[in-house]
């Protein structure tokens, strides 16, 4: 700068009127002249499972503006606040712009020549010495579908290892299994427009204003739509900012939802306020479920496992069942947990005994986390084969080998290890290499120090990721990813809503996007491109053989066209001949259940309570979740100054109660130590929304990492973590040594308990009697 | 421009199509408003019963304008009430107010800000000094002062958007419609509804400014306690150190210029006392002529100074500049009078006509801390204490004259000195005692109370520093150069004074460091991390 600038800029001369000013934008009206793009480029937002249509705005090649698309009906024109950033994480300084190479102990740009080379000839050593099987790969949500297909058609075909899983299993796995032991197969039933038509909405475990903010909008509407006002019912152990909707607050005790659920259903078999026809016309299993439900689900019982009074129940199941259209929504309040996959069967179970599915504003409907979890269900070949297809199904392997081309023989006849049976593979040393794809377990898997422990061990740690994520900065080799704006395909939103998410500027420095690092990679390994890839080139012949793949199945993408699902703002699946724009809900009247009988089944699951229990030195019950402002790992977000500033760190929200107890207010530090782990130095937020002896901390941040703490227990069908409970103590300055635990004084109804102690010694009964 | 062809619509699609798909402004591109009619304006809606708590708002607003990251115009409030279950979380989304009386519009001594017919209050860039006062006076704290343009900036409703037809960035990025823009009544709002829906918690009371904002609120029990989610945070006001010299400097040649014309007063008038000198004139005028100029850096554009003149009418910066412009103008002439030694009756007027002026000027300085945005600021105290700065003045004149004419007068002067400098004692005892007993009924406890935090806990030893200095330097120092005098050690006088003057001086820039830094201004609830956002 010239002395003459400085002084001008001093003195204040020049108020850079220019860098301020607005001009007019022939789309969107008046925008910042600063970044007034030269071409707007209409896509979808690459953050979570909402799914909502916008426009890119490109000014000399590069993303600059990030617009709702007012005409897309999943959010007429509105974005959340991480949308509206969404162009400013692609210039990321954690933006990793040349594949990586570990030399030395220093992660090292390097060629992808290189980089595909060293890999592939680790992967080939490992798996002659240890079996194809000793590669796995944990890939993610946040691919486009064609990258989606293409990686699990590479890694299960290619690799031919089926250790092959995805963060989905962290999020959105307990709703996969949940609805494929209800319905027959995976697939959300209902769609967005339900929130607007419902005159109940039970949101259960889904705290939408936090983090699926656009849905509100729809929720919004339903009043001018339905002429009336819904009933909102919130079920949740927290008063979060989701539950200041509710008409009616639930708030029970941790992870009681099943039980919760289950009396419902109670309650209106006992009052006869079920839907007989729609039970008997579409559902099997119901005498069964409702013997199983009147013998272990009477009010009183859970109104002792819920924490919610009998009274309450009554009324719930009576707004519930006496209502003409009820939706029930849910996410990882429900997904995660090690009863998750029956939790999903028992909402599923309420709306079908009150005939709430298949009809407009009656459905329950899982909210996905993730941009594109739905593609990998739909697509990814992790739980299944591509198209919802059985592994265990020699019809379902028959048929996709016929479709892509390959011998039959190449297609696994059993799903590999889930996620977190990989993570214990690893450690048994079981697997040597590990390719990580678009996420970040340094930070959202739970019980950190083991799985730290179990990658230590591996021969070779690949991460694939448009961003320096901190399992990046372990990785021996980095594959240099493009991210959202960067690279064509199709994202699949929570209502099965298949959205076009277009290329707006290439890709940043040298790095690739997904679909082309696979088609490069595979080009290393011998005759596999050739099988495989011969005839994807791009993500439109990749998007062809997906629709030759989904063909008569569930999700049948057979009638669309990128051109199509850009003209109708994204296309429901199935699409087909019959339906050649969509599908907005499942198992309407005329639409049977992919069950032999095309039923739902009733299933009588069951309430577990928790297996890490509030107990002596650990009296508290954590529960974890997210932010508004922060998206997972925060890899994209924590890189955005307006979005960081508002939560650059995590928080523990404590009841006052509990803060008197322990000496504390707003703003001091504590620590926060379990079975597992400890966490120091997170910040205290006195709060009203969390209930005496609950605590909640978000588990976005790296610095307070409170999966250090998380307990590593699995819903044994979903494999899913139960991130959402566990035990753990708080240590403040004055009260270092934490909460005394009060034993929970029985009484009640159920006379002749007895409160006893253990005082007699089995070993010495056994003597005595001897 | 290279538009890829889209759908049959642009996102501008007409407004009536839009609202009859969702009901709601909030989403579109463009907003149909109905025309103003005689008395109408245009207004904000927040719907708290509706807002989430998103920040959409927040980051729209600045994709919009193109602010960096900390300049905010909008910002989302946070509040708690109630206990668990019957917890509310309670957000307060806000950017203007557009007041009709606005304050920020009151206090500009450029005239930057205008009420347009259409109720915005928008501010007027080009015109903008940088002064800031606009950021004091306001009790929302909306206006902020961008650094990287030297100016103040503020929500402007998007006005150049709604003017053809455009929707503001915050309604349409709301996607809980909370935000909405309405036509009103200018009359029937002020003396109904403004008293009813104009009011929402923790926001100051709505008759400093009669903001226009409509709110539409959850059900509130009275009497409960809200809870403020950045109460754990307490940041010191900025210390305006500049402000800080040049307050502290004019008051002292004021007092120098009493001590000055008393001096010649009593002489003309024949009392055997020493005619004061031209180094006492000097004196008198010197700490103002380097204080004023000082104060053009605390402006985030120091070349345009001058313009602080210009609204003599209603804003006591204005009148500040002017008078004490005009102030240290006619001591300088009256220094070029003692130079000329031009004595007699026109000597006294021009002093008579210079104090008069200064004294004014150091009133209007007072004035413009007597703001109702800012409680601490906001007391008697504050103009008590700018003139009591002035003893400094006659400690300065007292020791010139013991040096000029050894201790023939000088204790008479010293009496004077020693009766101001109490004075001075007397209003920071009351200080004291203000925070000591606050009330906690009263409305503005918040803030008076988060002072008292910052005075004794954060700068506690500023604070012990400026009782105890004071002491010594404006009573014990000065009783002692008395002693010295009056017992002919007119050196060891000397010396005293010296240090006294020094020393006072030190107390009365430490007084002032906390006056500014202490201040908590009334405002927006603010964000846990965050804070309310202003600087």
């Amino acid at each position: 700068m010239s002395l003459i600038q400085k002084a001008k800029d001093f003195l204040g001369f020049d108020i850079k009127e220019d860098k301020y000013a607005l001009v007019d934008d022939p789309i969107f009206g008046k925008v910042a002249k600063e970044k007034a793009p030269d071409k707007w480029v209409r896509s979808t937002c690459g953050y979570c499972g909402v799914g909502c249509g916008m426009y890119i705005g490109v000014k000399n090649g590069k993303a600059v503006y990030s617009k709702g698309d007012p005409l897309h009906s999943v959010n007429f024109g509105t974005l959340c606040p991480k949308g509206l950033s969404e162009h400013k994480m692609v210039y990321a300084d954690s933006r990793v712009q040349a594949p990586l190479i570990r030399k030395n102990g220093e992660l090292t740009p390097s060629t992808w020549e290189e980089t595909f080379r060293h890999t592939s000839d680790e992967f080939k050593r490992i798996q002659a010495e240890y079996g194809k099987g000793a590669v796995a790969v944990i890939s993610t949500g946040q691919l486009l579908t064609e990258e989606f297909y293409a990686l699990g058609k590479f890694v299960q075909l290619g690799l031919e290892t089926n250790n092959y899983d995805g963060n989905t299993t962290l999020c959105m796995a307990s709703a996969v299994m949940g609805y494929k032991q209800t319905f027959g197969s995976d697939g959300p039933v209902g769609c967005y427009e339900d929130f607007e038509k419902a005159d109940v909405i039970m949101l259960i475990g889904a705290n939408i204003a936090d983090n699926h903010p656009i849905l509100k909008l729809h929720i919004a509407k339903n009043e001018s739509v339905t002429g009336k006002k819904p009933t909102i019912i919130v079920v949740d152990p927290r008063k979060s900012k989701t539950a200041q909707m509710a008409d009616i607050f639930v708030p029970l005790k941790p992870r009681s939802d099943l039980a919760l659920i289950n009396g419902l259903c109670y309650i209106i078999f006992e009052q006869g306020w079920e839907d007989e026809k729609f039970i008997r016309e579409r559902t099997n299993g119901y005498v069964e479920f409702k013997k199983h439900i009147l013998a272990n689900y009477p009010p009183q019982e859970v109104a002792q496992i819920t924490g919610i009074d009998v009274k309450e129940l009554y009324n719930l199941a009576k707004i519930y069942s006496q209502a003409d259209a009820v939706m029930s929504a849910w996410t990882m309040g429900v997904n995660q947990s090690s009863i998750g996959t029956d939790t999903v069967s028992a909402i599923c179970n309420l709306a079908l005994i009150t005939g709430n599915v298949g009809r407009e504003g009656a459905s329950p409907m899982s909210i996905t986390g993730q941009c594109n979890a739905m593609g990998t269900r739909e697509f990814g070949f992790t739980s299944s084969i591509p198209g919802y297809r059985n592994y265990a199904s020699e019809a379902d392997r028959q048929a996709f080998a016929d479709i892509v081309g390959v011998p039959v023989d190449l297609v696994p006849n059993k799903r590999g290890y889930a996620y977190p049976q990989i993570i214990d593979a690893i450690n048994r040393g079981e697997i040597k290499a590990l390719w990580v794809v678009a996420t970040n377990p340094l930070v959202s898997y739970p019980d950190q120090n083991t799985l730290r422990e179990a990658l230590k061990k591996l021969d070779i740690l690949v991460v694939q990721d448009a961003f320096m994520s901190d399992t990046a900065q372990i990785a021996d080799v980095v594959f240099a990813a493009a991210t959202w704006s960067e690279k064509e395909g199709c994202y699949t939103n929570s209502e099965r809503r298949c959205n076009l998410a277009k290329k707006a500027v290439e890709p940043l420095g040298d790095s690739l996007s997904d679909l082309d690092i696979v088609l490069e990679f595979s080009k290393y390994f011998e005759d596999k491109h050739t099988l495989l890839f011969k005839d994807l080139k791009t993500p439109r012949d990749v998007f062809d053989e997906i629709k030759k793949v989904s063909k008569g199945r569930l999700c049948d993408y057979s009638e669309m066209s990128y051109e199509k699902i850009e003209q109708l703002g994204g296309i429901q699946w199935p699409c087909n001949e019959q339906a050649p724009e969509g599908t907005k809900r499942l198992y309407s009247p005329n639409m049977p259940c992919r069950t032999t009988d095309g039923k739902a089944s009733l299933l009588p699951v069951e309430w577990i309570p928790l297996s890490e229990m509030a107990c002596k030195g650990l009296p508290l019950i954590l529960n974890t979740g997210r932010t508004v402002e922060q998206f997972h790992t925060r890899t994209k977000t924590g890189t955005i100054g307006i979005l960081d500033a508002l939560a650059p760190e995590a928080w523990v929200d404590l009841s006052p109660k509990d803060a008197l107890k322990l000496k504390v207010k707003s703003g001091d530090k504590i620590s926060l130590s379990g079975t597992r782990g400890k966490v120091d130095n997170i910040i205290v937020k006195v709060s009203q929304t969390v209930r005496e002896g609950n605590i909640f901390v978000p588990f976005h941040f790296n610095e307070q990492l409170i999966n250090a703490i998380t307990i590593p227990e699995f819903d044994p069908k979903s494999f899913e973590p139960n991130y959402k409970q566990c035990a753990v103590q708080l240590h403040s300055e004055a009260v270092p040594e934490g909460i005394e635990y009060e034993e929970v004084e029985i009484s009640g109804y159920l006379e002749g308990v007895k409160v006893y102690e253990e005082k007699v010694l089995t070993d010495e009964k056994i003597k005595s009697s001897s | 421009m290279a538009v890829e062809p889209l759908t049959k619509n642009t996102p501008l699609a007409d407004f009536i199509n839009h609202k009859t798909n969702t009901g709601m402004q909030c989403g579109n591109y463009s907003i149909d408003l109905p025309e103003l009619k005689e008395g109408e304006q245009y207004r904000f809606h927040f719907d708290a019963t509706a807002c989430v708590g998103c920040h959409c708002c927040e980051v729209a607003c600045n994709e919009q304008n193109a602010n960096p990251d900390e300049i905010k115009w909008r910002r989302v409030g946070e509040m708690e009430m109630g206990a668990f279950p019957d917890t509310l979380q309670l957000f307060n989304s806000m950017s203007c107010n557009h007041c009709i009386e606005p304050e920020c519009l009151k206090g500009c001594p450029t005239e930057s800000y205008i009420k347009l017919d259409n109720g915005i209050v928008w501010h007027d860039d080009p015109s903008c000094i940088g002064c800031q006062y606009c950021t004091w006076n306001c009790p929302y704290e909306v206006p902020t002062f961008n650094p990287d343009r030297g100016i103040v900036t503020k929500c402007h409703m998007c006005v150049d958007k709604l003017e053809v037809g455009q929707t503001p960035a915050c309604v349409q990025a709301c996607p809980s419609n909370a935000i909405e823009i309405e036509v009103f009544h200018v009359k029937q709002w002020i003396e109904k509804d403004m008293a009813k829906e104009g009011v929402a918690p923790h926001l100051p009371n709505i008759e400093i400014t009669k903001p226009t904002t409509r709110y539409t609120l959850p059900e509130l029990k009275e009497g409960e306690e809200i809870r403020i989610a950045d109460e754990h945070l307490l940041k010191p006001a900025h210390p305006e150190l500049p402000l800080v010299f040049m307050t502290v400097l004019t008051q002292v040649s004021l007092g120098a210029f009493l001590a000055l014309f008393l001096g010649q007063l009593l002489f003309s008038l024949g009392f055997n006392l020493p005619k004061p000198n031209l180094a006492m004139a000097i004196l008198a005028f010197l700490p103002a002529a380097i204080g004023l100029p000082l104060s053009a850096l605390h402006l985030g554009r120091p070349g345009m100074a001058m313009m602080a003149m210009k609204n003599w009418r209603t804003s006591w910066l204005s009148r500040e500049a002017i008078a004490l412009g005009a102030f240290t103008g006619l001591a300088s002439v009256v220094a070029v009078l003692y130079f000329f030694e031009v004595g007699g009756f026109a000597l006294l007027f021009v002093e008579a006509i210079t104090l008069a002026i200064g004294i004014y000027g150091i009133y209007a300085q007072s004035m413009i801390y007597r703001i109702k945005a800012r409680p601490s600021w906001n007391r008697k105290a504050t103009t008590k204490k700018f003139f009591g700065s002035g003893y400094i003045g006659f400690l300065l004149i007292a020791t010139a004259l013991l040096i000029a004419n050894g201790a023939q007068g000088v204790m008479v002067l010293l009496a004077i000195t020693l009766l101001v400098g109490m004075l001075q004692a007397l209003v920071i005892l009351e200080e004291v005692m203000f925070y000591r007993h606050l009330d906690k009924e009263d409305p503005l406890y918040y803030q008076y109370n988060r002072s008292r935090i910052l005075l004794q806990e954060y700068f506690g030893r500023v604070k012990k520093f400026r009782v105890y200095s004071l002491a010594v330097f404006a009573l014990g120092l000065p009783l002692l150069a008395i002693l010295f005098t009056a017992s002919g050690l007119v050196g060891l006088a000397i010396t005293t004074l010296i240090i006294a003057t020094l020393g006072a001086f030190a107390s009365e820039l430490s007084g002032r460091y906390l006056f500014y830094r202490t201040v908590v201004p009334l405002g927006l609830a603010g964000n846990f991390f965050a804070g309310n956002q202003r600087h």
